[in-house]
């Protein structure tokens, strides 16, 4: 069954089209890739999402709720949770304090009041628990991606939305990142919706590929037909 | 800062304090009263815009509101010193809450300009409407005790100093305040954790337009004397300078502020406007060379305190 699905979804700024009927479907407990050239629309598909743009035309449904144009922070707590392309940490917070954020104010949380246990507890899933008293603002981009994934978590989502955390990593991190994310859906039985540039790693975490060209749903499928079709080598090549 | 140490530093503060009418004469204590006025407006102002960053310019304006409707109750309808003071608090309250309403969807420069505004259509009609606030000759207002005495307002004034910076505590360590930190450091990012960022905003100008309306209302009576320097631009940029000096930002930033500003000031009282200038030049001087106010290079010289922070991005210049 379809977790979150995106009705022809359409977002203009100004005489640009960002997005045109953009329809999709995200399955419960799958990683699925959203991937497209620059310019494509992903990052606009993922405000329109969470909230935090409110499309033109058509609708976004999570577990069979209508949610399109809710505020950001409502759709957060209907279970959806982002992260940002370029990360947006709370700087003069420490880490501890930045995932304290999304704990108190989840309506899921299991913190009795202690939500610096619980931030902890995040902090040490993403490994970066020895900066939990450093302010946000020192850390560097790779601790600062994943302060942004323990912030996220901390909201106790049920889909988790990556907006190119691997850029800055090496491929040797590449892979490890990508075994921690699979680790990440398994055990806290999420579904993560992943925009990512790094095609390897797409092509190994993911179960779905969505390919955007120019504000248009181009194709999707599995990695291998998505690899192999011509008109996304097309997208990304050129003639 | 755990609360049990935040009460004990404040109650012992508070104690010291409390023994100064017996040393003190009648100006000193006159400025250590001033001071805690300042101290309540500049704390209260601190957490607007040092905790959910919205630069209010109406804050003083809040005081006036205060004052005035404390003032004008006692004098037309005889109600007693101290409810007009509870009533001043609940209208600066109900008019902060107004504010920050329509101020909702504004950020930065445009909630400045509209504060701004309001500050000065505020002091308009005061000067103005001559029958009811007797202008710029100034409302004269029953005090709040039978038997003037310095002592009495001083010990009046810490009282509220207190209250001021306990409610200013419990907000700002709470989990709320933690949600007007993130707030304030990036409203998009928090409200994707699921901060409803309009209620912080709209609680944060409430709250704080109450405690300066508590802090106007009681200043007024002390001084039996209310005009509308109270709401005056003047005393909005000199309760700013006070938190940015101080440590905008940092709980303690504005208390210092408040009392080393107030002391200066009476030392450089003989150069008359000018003294308004001297502050100018030390808030650039501050704001240069220490951007997070005397606090901040505090925290950055003592040992053992956190490293120096880094607020202004280097611009490359040597």
């Amino acid at each position: 069954m379809a977790l979150l699905e995106g009705l022809r979804l359409s977002k203009r700024f100004g005489g640009v089209t960002a997005l045109s009927e953009v329809s999709f479907t995200v399955e419960e407990g799958t990683i699925v890739g959203l991937i497209g050239p620059n310019g494509a629309g992903k990052t606009t598909l993922f405000n329109l999402v969470a909230g935090a743009l409110k499309p033109d035309s058509g609708r976004v449904v999570f577990r069979g709720e209508d949610i399109t144009g809710l505020s950001p922070n409502i759709v957060c707590r209907h279970g959806i949770a982002r992260t940002f392309q370029v990360t947006r940490p709370f700087g003069t917070m420490t880490c501890l304090e930045n995932v304290g954020v999304g704990v108190i104010n989840s309506p899921r949380s299991e913190s009795d009041g202690n939500w610096r246990a619980t931030a902890l507890h995040y902090l040490e899933t993403v490994g970066v628990e020895d900066l939990a008293f450093t302010e946000a603002r020192h850390l560097n981009v790779v601790q600062k991606k994943k302060l942004e994934i323990a912030r996220a978590l901390a909201t106790r989502p049920k889909i988790l939305m990556l907006d190119e955390v691997l850029g800055g990593l090496n491929s040797q991190e590449i892979v490890q990142a990508v075994d921690f994310i699979r680790r990440l859906r398994d055990e806290l039985h999420l579904t993560v919706f992943w925009i990512e540039h790094v095609m390897g790693a797409i092509m190994k975490a993911a179960e779905k590929v969505i390919v955007l060209d120019q504000g248009q749903h181009l194709m999707e499928g599995t990695p291998e037909q998505v690899v192999a079709d011509s008109r996304v080598i097309h997208a990304y090549l050129g003639e | 800062m755990t609360d049990i140490r935040f009460y004990l530093i404040l109650f012992a503060a508070a104690g010291l304090f409390s023994l100064l009418p017996l040393g003190l004469g009648d100006y000193h204590l006159h400025v250590m009263i001033v001071s805690l006025y300042y101290l309540m407006m500049a704390s209260s102002w601190n957490l607007l815009a040092g905790y959910t960053g919205q630069v209010s310019f109406a804050h003083a304006a809040f005081a006036g509101i205060g004052a005035y409707t404390s003032g004008i109750l006692a004098v037309k309808f005889g109600v007693n010193p101290w409810a007009g003071v509870i009533i001043g608090t609940a209208a600066a309250s109900l008019l902060g809450l107004g504010v920050g309403v329509l101020c909702l969807r504004m950020g930065g420069i445009y909630l400045s300009l509209t504060t701004l505004g309001f500050s000065e259509i505020l002091r308009i009609v005061i000067t103005n409407e001559y029958d009811i606030t007797r202008g710029t000759m100034g409302l004269q207002v029953p005090g709040l005790v039978e038997e003037y005495s310095k002592a009495a307002y001083f010990y009046i004034m810490l009282g509220a100093a207190m209250i001021t910076l306990i409610v200013l505590y419990k907000l700002i360590y709470s989990n709320k305040g933690l949600c007007f930190r993130a707030v304030q450091n990036d409203e998009r990012a928090a409200a994707s954790l699921g901060v409803d960022v309009v209620k912080v905003r709209v609680l944060a100008f409430t709250v704080s337009s109450a405690l300066a309306g508590l802090a106007g209302g009681l200043y007024g009576h002390y001084l039996h004397l209310i005009t509308p320097e109270i709401p005056s631009l003047d005393q909005q940029f000199l309760v700013l300078s006070m938190t940015v000096i101080g440590g905008m930002g940092s709980f303690l930033g504005p208390v210092i502020g408040a009392f080393s500003l107030e002391i200066l000031s009476e030392y450089i009282r003989a150069y008359g406007e000018y003294h308004v200038l001297v502050f100018g030049l030390i808030a650039l001087v501050v704001a240069r060379f220490a951007p997070n106010g005397l606090m901040g290079l505090a925290a950055s010289r003592l040992p053992g305190g956190p490293a120096p922070a880094v607020t202004v991005p280097s611009t490359g210049k040597s």
